[in-house]
């Protein structure tokens, strides 16, 4: 019996001192000997016992960082942990994974031990890098959807811009058409001029043109084919025999012999003087 | 200064002439009264006519029964787009049996010439066309050749349809004295047309028959000769021309030129051409000298086609004849100029 119990208090002994130089070997490991990986690759540390609380991996703040570090798994293990972890570097150099954890807790992470890992660039020394990309300005402010709402805004803009500019332009014919000289008033000189013998060759022209335009007047052929609306003056009872005798004064080769242009003239001696209104059937362009 | 102080009445001789041949062709040709008006303008000014108008409207037989009346030569050229300047001009032919150039002398020999939708032709063949109307000689090979008078081209053009033809552009319309705008018969005409083709009945040849057309029915003895048309020619320069009448032309030109919605105005040929026109139109009416009507008759015909319009008129769906329209509706001027009158 006392041999048995001996035989056990040995047995334990050797394991616990199996298991202290175990703990003690790892721990020698992450401070030793440096873990040595190309940019880029992958690496993953496996049941590595970390003592106190549950660690996590330190949220990237930036895109400098040069490791990146995924804590894979955590078991608990006596008063600490142990961890399946796997980083990879972006930069070539030596880190301490020690700076990429925090506790879950929050309190510090002074205790833990070193883990060094050696980043090392499989290019060759002297490696000719890229220019570093220069900031630019974005090419627009806003995205589509802004700048359908800018389009919108000026069209509306320019539409009643158009409006007021139309409405003033009607506005200033109106006023045009009220300031503008009658058709009798137009009249009054010529005809006098025509009674009294002293019209000019150009006279006598613009006087034939505004009686056509005051009989076409005067009988609302405004909206008349012109070609139609003369032939049909020249069969009116009143303006026919007129226009024949202004025709027949202006355009015959035997000329003002044939007519007395004072008796034709007279009936328009004395028009009245009313401002020129616009036909009904005038449009804007 | 008047264009002409003379004025003498038109001789009888001469108004039996004109109202015979208009007598003539409306025996074929039902309507159309101004457009038989305005080939007889052309005739009597040595101008020429382009018609504007849709198939149907009797062009060719016009022309046909025109040329028929006055004992003319007349040829008919069906533009396409593969004619050559050859086709119509001629050409130097080599002869195989004297191993010598003779020529060849294209259909453009006549009095009469149709140039059927000559808007389909390319460019190259309506500028030989255009050239030779207005030299009235034409050049094959190293001689060079004068072409029979009286000489007139009564071209067609469809307006629509417009793809595959080239438009003539203005240079070019402006060697067209006239160019008028054939409209579509009224109903009572059309019933006529409608009758008179009912009664065409069939033409016998041999054994077989064909049914008749109206060209079966125009006449082939002519009322006039080509003396007969001389004696008018000559009686239209007598037409007299007032100042005031000139000086009516000249503002309307003018305001062409200064209109709002024009972008390209008439030039000096249109006014040319619209007193020449009303001469020949006054003779037409018996007259012995040019009155308004004349220049309200001849403006459209003579100006439009010498008038292009702004691009905003354009977009704003006006067309140079309302706005010639409101140019003559406004003669004195009387309202103020820009606006329209529709």
């Amino acid at each position: 019996m006392r041999g048995w119990l001996a035989a056990i208090v040995v047995a334990g002994c050797a394991g616990a001192g199996v298991a202290l130089a175990t703990a003690d070997d790892q721990a020698a490991d992450t401070q030793a000997s440096p873990r040595t990986s190309s940019v880029g690759m992958p690496v993953r540390i496996e049941q590595l016992m970390l003592p106190g609380s549950e660690l996590e991996a330190r949220p990237i703040a930036d895109r400098e960082t040069p490791i990146v570090l995924r804590v894979v798994d955590a078991f608990r293990h006596g008063s600490g942990f142990r961890y399946d972890l796997e980083y990879y570097g972006l930069e070539p150099g030596t880190y301490d994974l020690r700076d990429y954890f925090r506790r879950k807790d929050g309190s510090g992470t002074e205790e833990l031990p070193a883990i060094v890992v050696e980043i090392t660039s499989l290019l060759p020394p002297g490696q000719v890098l890229p220019h570093a990309l220069e900031p630019r300005p974005t090419p627009r402010l806003g995205g589509y959807r802004a700048l359908l709402v800018a389009a919108g805004v000026l069209w509306i803009a320019g539409l009643i811009a158009i409006r007021m500019v139309g409405r003033q332009r009607r506005r200033a014919q109106a006023a045009a058409s009220v300031a503008r000289i009658s058709l009798a008033e137009r009249l009054e000189p010529l005809v006098r001029r025509a009674i009294d013998g002293e019209l000019t060759p150009k006279e006598e022209a613009e006087l034939e043109r505004l009686l056509l335009d005051y009989w076409r007047q005067r009988l609302q052929l405004d909206d008349s084919d012109p070609a139609l609306a003369l032939a049909e003056l020249r069969e009116h009872p009143e303006a026919g025999e007129l226009l024949r005798n202004v025709e027949t004064w202006l355009h015959s080769p035997e000329g003002a012999g044939q007519v007395n242009i004072a008796e034709v003239m007279q009936p328009y001696r004395d028009l009245p003087h009313e401002p020129e209104q616009q036909s009904a059937s005038t449009v804007k362009a | 200064m008047s264009v002409d102080q003379r004025g003498s009445p038109p001789a009888p001789a001469i108004v039996e002439f004109i109202d015979q041949v208009r007598r003539r062709v409306a025996e074929v040709v039902v309507g159309q009264d101004v457009v038989v008006e305005r080939l007889l303008i052309a005739l009597l000014t040595s101008g020429h006519v382009l018609l504007q108008g849709v198939p149907g409207l009797a062009k060719t037989l016009l022309v046909s029964a025109l040329a028929r009346t006055i004992a003319l030569d007349f040829k008919r050229i069906q533009f396409t787009v593969d004619l050559l300047p050859s086709d119509i001009l001629g050409s130097e032919i080599l002869d195989q049996k004297t191993h010598e150039f003779r020529t060849h002398q294209g259909p453009i020999f006549t009095n009469l010439l149709l140039a059927d939708e000559i808007n389909r032709a390319a460019p190259k063949v309506q500028s030989a066309l255009l050239e030779a109307m207005q030299e009235r000689k034409v050049t094959i090979g190293n001689t060079t050749y004068t072409l029979p008078a009286p000489f007139l081209v009564i071209a067609t053009q469809n307006p629509v349809e417009q793809s595959g033809t080239f438009e003539l552009p203005e240079a070019q319309l402006d060697r067209f004295m006239l160019c008028h705008r054939l409209k579509y018969p009224s109903r009572d005409e059309e019933k006529e047309v409608l009758r008179r083709n009912s009664l065409l009945g069939i033409h016998r040849e041999g054994s077989g028959a064909v049914a008749r057309t109206e060209f079966d029915a125009v006449t082939h003895e002519p009322v006039a000769q080509p003396e007969d048309l001389v004696a008018a020619m000559e009686a239209v320069q007598q037409i007299h021309v007032s100042d005031t009448f000139t000086d009516h032309v000249v503002a309307l030109v003018d305001r062409t030129r200064h209109h709002p919605h024009i972008d390209l105005g008439c030039s000096p040929r249109a006014g040319i051409a619209l007193i020449k026109a009303a001469r020949a139109r006054a003779l037409i009416h018996h007259r012995n000298y040019v009155v308004p009507e004349d220049l309200f008759a001849l403006a459209e015909d003579t100006m439009l086609h010498r008038m292009r319009l702004t691009y905003e008129a354009l977009a704003e769906g006006l067309t140079g004849e309302l706005v010639l329209r409101s140019l003559l509706n406004d003669f004195g001027g009387a309202k103020s100029n820009g606006e329209l009158v529709r």
